[in-house]
C-alpha cells in the first residue's frame, strides 16, 4: 500500500497554508490586495452592483420612518450643527440643550433617504440623557445596531448623524 | 397563456405537430403585435423585453454598418438600457453625440439637424420618455432622415425606444418614419420579460444572440411561446381600447395634478404640458427627498417611482429631471406617478390624501425650509 501523504498535517504545512491565505485576503478587516487594486472605475462599479440589491428595513426601522421621534427645534439651544454628506446630498441638523454636562434634550431635522430620517431619530433618543462625554463616543456602529441594522451603502446616513453629534459636541 | 403552458407546449421550432402549434401561436401573436405599429409581421423578432430589444437594435445595427461611419446621435433623456449600450459603443471607439433637450423636455429639430455628419449612422431618440412622458418629434426626425437619403446620405438609419409609448398612443412605424422600433411587454399588461423589436424590411441588423435559427437569425433562442402568445393578446386588447383608455388615464391623470397643485405648495410639474403621454405625471417636491416620500406612500398602499439617487441605486440624481435644466434638490425631489387602466377617480383622490399627509410630514422634518438658527 503506498504510504499515506501527511505532510499537509505537519504544523510547518498549516502554517505556510496560514500565510498564503493572509497574504491573498489581506490583514483582517483589510481588502484583499486584488481587491485595494481597483481602480476608482471598478470600485465605483462594485457600488452601484451592491446599490441594485432591494433595502431590508426592519420593524424598528419602519416605527422610526412613520413615528419619528423629538422632531423639530430648539428656540434657545446650546448648540446647533448641520452636516450634509456632500455626494448624496442628505443634510442632518441637531439641536441640544446640554446643562451640567447632560444631554437634556435633542431634536432634529432631516432631508434624504429613509435611514439618514431614521437614524436622526434614533439618535436622539440615544443621547437624551446622556453626559456629553458618554455621548461623544457613540459610533456609527452602534447606531447603525440600535437603528436595526442598516445594509453597507446607507451606512452614510448613520455616519451623517454621528458627525452631527460630534460638531455639536466639539463646539461646547 | 394558460394554454400555451400545458397543452400547447410544443416548441415553434420543432417540425411535428406539436411544434406546428406552438408556431401557428408565435404567429398570431406576431400579427397581433404588428398591427398595433404598423408593421408587417416579418418585420418584428421577440426579444426578452425592452433593454434587450435597445440592445439588439443598436448594437445589432451599428455592428453591420460600422464601416459606413461611426457616429450616432441621440438624447439626455435616453433609458438607462439605451445610455448603457451606447457607453459601450463609446469604448470601442464610437463617437456618440447626446442632445440636450428643452425646459419642458423635448429634443428640438434643430439640434438634431446640426449634430448630423458624414459619418452619422444612426440616429436614436425615444418616442416618450419614461419618467416624464414628454413625446419626441421623432416623425420630424424621420422626415429629416429622408431628406438626407435623398441628398445622398444613404447610411443613416432612426431607432426609437416605444417601450413607454407603445398601446398608449397610437403608432405606425410608417408615420414615424423608424427602422427600428423597441417595445416591452409589461407596459402594455402583458408579462414582464417579453418584449419585441421592430426592424423595417431591408435594414439589416447582426443578432446578438446567435447559434440559432429562430426570429429568422435574428435573435436565437427558443420562443417564450407563453410571454410571446400573452403579448400578442394585450397587443390586441391594447388596440382595440387604447382612445377609450387614452381618454380615462388622461382624466385621471389631470384629476389627480390639479388636486397637488391646490392642496400642495412648492411644487414644480416636470416636462411639457401638451405633449406628453396621457398616463403619467412627474412631480418635484421642494424640501423632501423622494426615496422618503415613497417609503412614506408604500404602507398606504400608494407605489410611485422616483428619481432620487438613493433609490436608485446610483450615486446621481436622476438625469432626466437634470436635462430639464432643473437643479440636484429638485431631481431628488421627483416622483412619478402612473396611471392605469385599472385605477378609479377613488384611487387618485386616495392618493392625494396620503401624499398631502406625507409630504406634510416629511417637510416638518426637513432642514431645507428652515433657515439654521444661530447659537447664541
Amino acid at each position: 500500500m503506498p504510504r499515506r501523504n501527511d505532510a499537509h498535517k505537519t504544523s510547518d504545512a498549516r502554517l505556510r497554508r496560514t500565510q498564503q491565505f493572509s497574504q491573498r485576503c489581506g490583514r483582517r478587516g483589510e481588502p484583499p490586495p486584488h481587491i485595494r487594486r481597483q481602480s476608482r472605475f471598478e470600485a465605483v462599479k462594485t457600488l452601484k452592483r451592491r446599490a441594485s440589491t432591494p433595502l431590508p428595513y426592519t420593524a424598528t426601522f419602519k416605527d422610526h420612518l412613520t413615528n419619528p421621534r423629538n422632531v423639530g427645534e430648539l428656540p434657545n439651544p446650546t448648540v446647533v450643527a448641520e452636516e450634509t454628506n456632500p455626494v448624496c446630498g442628505d443634510r442632518l441638523r441637531l439641536s441640544l440643550i446640554i446643562k451640567n454636562n447632560q444631554i437634556e434634550v435633542a431634536k432634529y431635522l432631516a432631508y434624504g433617504c429613509p435611514p439618514t430620517l431614521v437614524s436622526g431619530s434614533v439618535l436622539t433618543e440615544m443621547i437624551i440623557g446622556r453626559s456629553a462625554s458618554e455621548a461623544a463616543n457613540l459610533t456609527s456602529a452602534e447606531l447603525i445596531e440600535a437603528v436595526g441594522g442598516l445594509p453597507g451603502r446607507k451606512h452614510h446616513a448613520a455616519s451623517l448623524a454621528i458627525e452631527a453629534l460630534r460638531a455639536c459636541l466639539s463646539s461646547i | 397563456m394558460s394554454r400555451s403552458l400545458t397543452a400547447n407546449f410544443g416548441n415553434p421550432s420543432s417540425v411535428h405537430s406539436f411544434g406546428q402549434q406552438a408556431r401557428a401561436a408565435v404567429d398570431r401573436a406576431r400579427r397581433e403585435v404588428a398591427a398595433l405599429i404598423g408593421a408587417r409581421q416579418n418585420e418584428l423578432i421577440f426579444v426578452s423585453g425592452g433593454t434587450e430589444a435597445n440592445n439588439l437594435a443598436i448594437r445589432g445595427l451599428c455592428e453591420a454598418v460600422q464601416d459606413h461611419g461611426q457616429h450616432i446621435i441621440t438624447s439626455t433623456i435616453e433609458h438607462p438600457s439605451v445610455r448603457g449600450v451606447l457607453e459601450t459603443l463609446e469604448k470601442r471607439g464610437w463617437e456618440v453625440s447626446r442632445l440636450p433637450v428643452s425646459e419642458k423636455g423635448i429634443v428640438k429639430i434643430e439640434d438634431v439637424r446640426s449634430a448630423l455628419r458624414p459619418d452619422t449612422v444612426l440616429i436614436s431618440v425615444m418616442l416618450a420618455n419614461n419618467e416624464i412622458g414628454t413625446i419626441q418629434p421623432i416623425t420630424e426626425i424621420g422626415n429629416l432622415i429622408r431628406e438626407q437619403r435623398q441628398e445622398g446620405h444613404k447610411n443613416l438609419w432612426l431607432h426609437t425606444d416605444a417601450v413607454q409609448a407603445a398601446g398608449r398612443i397610437q403608432l405606425n412605424v410608417d408615420e414615424l418614419g423608424c427602422d427600428l422600433l423597441s417595445l416591452s411587454g409589461h407596459k402594455l399588461y402583458a408579462p414582464k420579460g417579453i418584449g419585441a423589436l421592430y426592424v423595417r424590411r431591408g435594414v439589416r441588423i447582426f443578432g446578438q444572440n446567435v447559434g440559432g435559427h429562430q426570429e429568422r437569425e435574428r435573435r436565437a433562442g427558443t420562443e417564450n411561446v407563453p410571454a410571446i402568445v400573452a403579448l400578442g393578446e394585450a397587443a390586441r386588447i391594447a388596440r382595440e381600447e387604447i382612445e377609450q383608455r387614452s381618454i380615462e388615464v388622461r382624466r385621471l391623470r389631470d384629476r389627480f395634478e390639479a388636486e397637488v397643485t391646490r392642496r400642495i405648495n412648492d411644487v414644480v410639474m416636470n416636462g411639457d404640458r401638451d405633449l406628453r403621454l396621457p398616463h403619467l405625471s412627474n412631480i418635484s417636491f421642494r424640501y423632501i427627498e423622494g426615496e422618503g416620500l415613497l417609503i412614506n406612500l408604500d404602507p398606504q398602499g400608494v407605489a410611485v417611482s422616483t428619481g432620487s439617487a438613493c433609490s436608485s441605486g446610483t450615486l446621481e440624481p436622476s438625469p432626466v429631471i437634470r436635462a430639464l435644466g432643473h437643479n440636484d434638490e429638485l431631481a431628488r425631489g421627483s416622483i412619478r406617478f402612473s396611471f392605469g387602466k385599472d385605477n378609479t377617480e377613488e384611487d387618485v383622490d386616495y392618493a392625494v390624501e396620503v401624499l398631502v399627509a406625507a409630504v406634510v410630514r416629511l417637510r416638518e422634518l426637513s432642514p431645507l425650509n428652515k433657515t439654521l438658527a444661530q447659537v447664541r
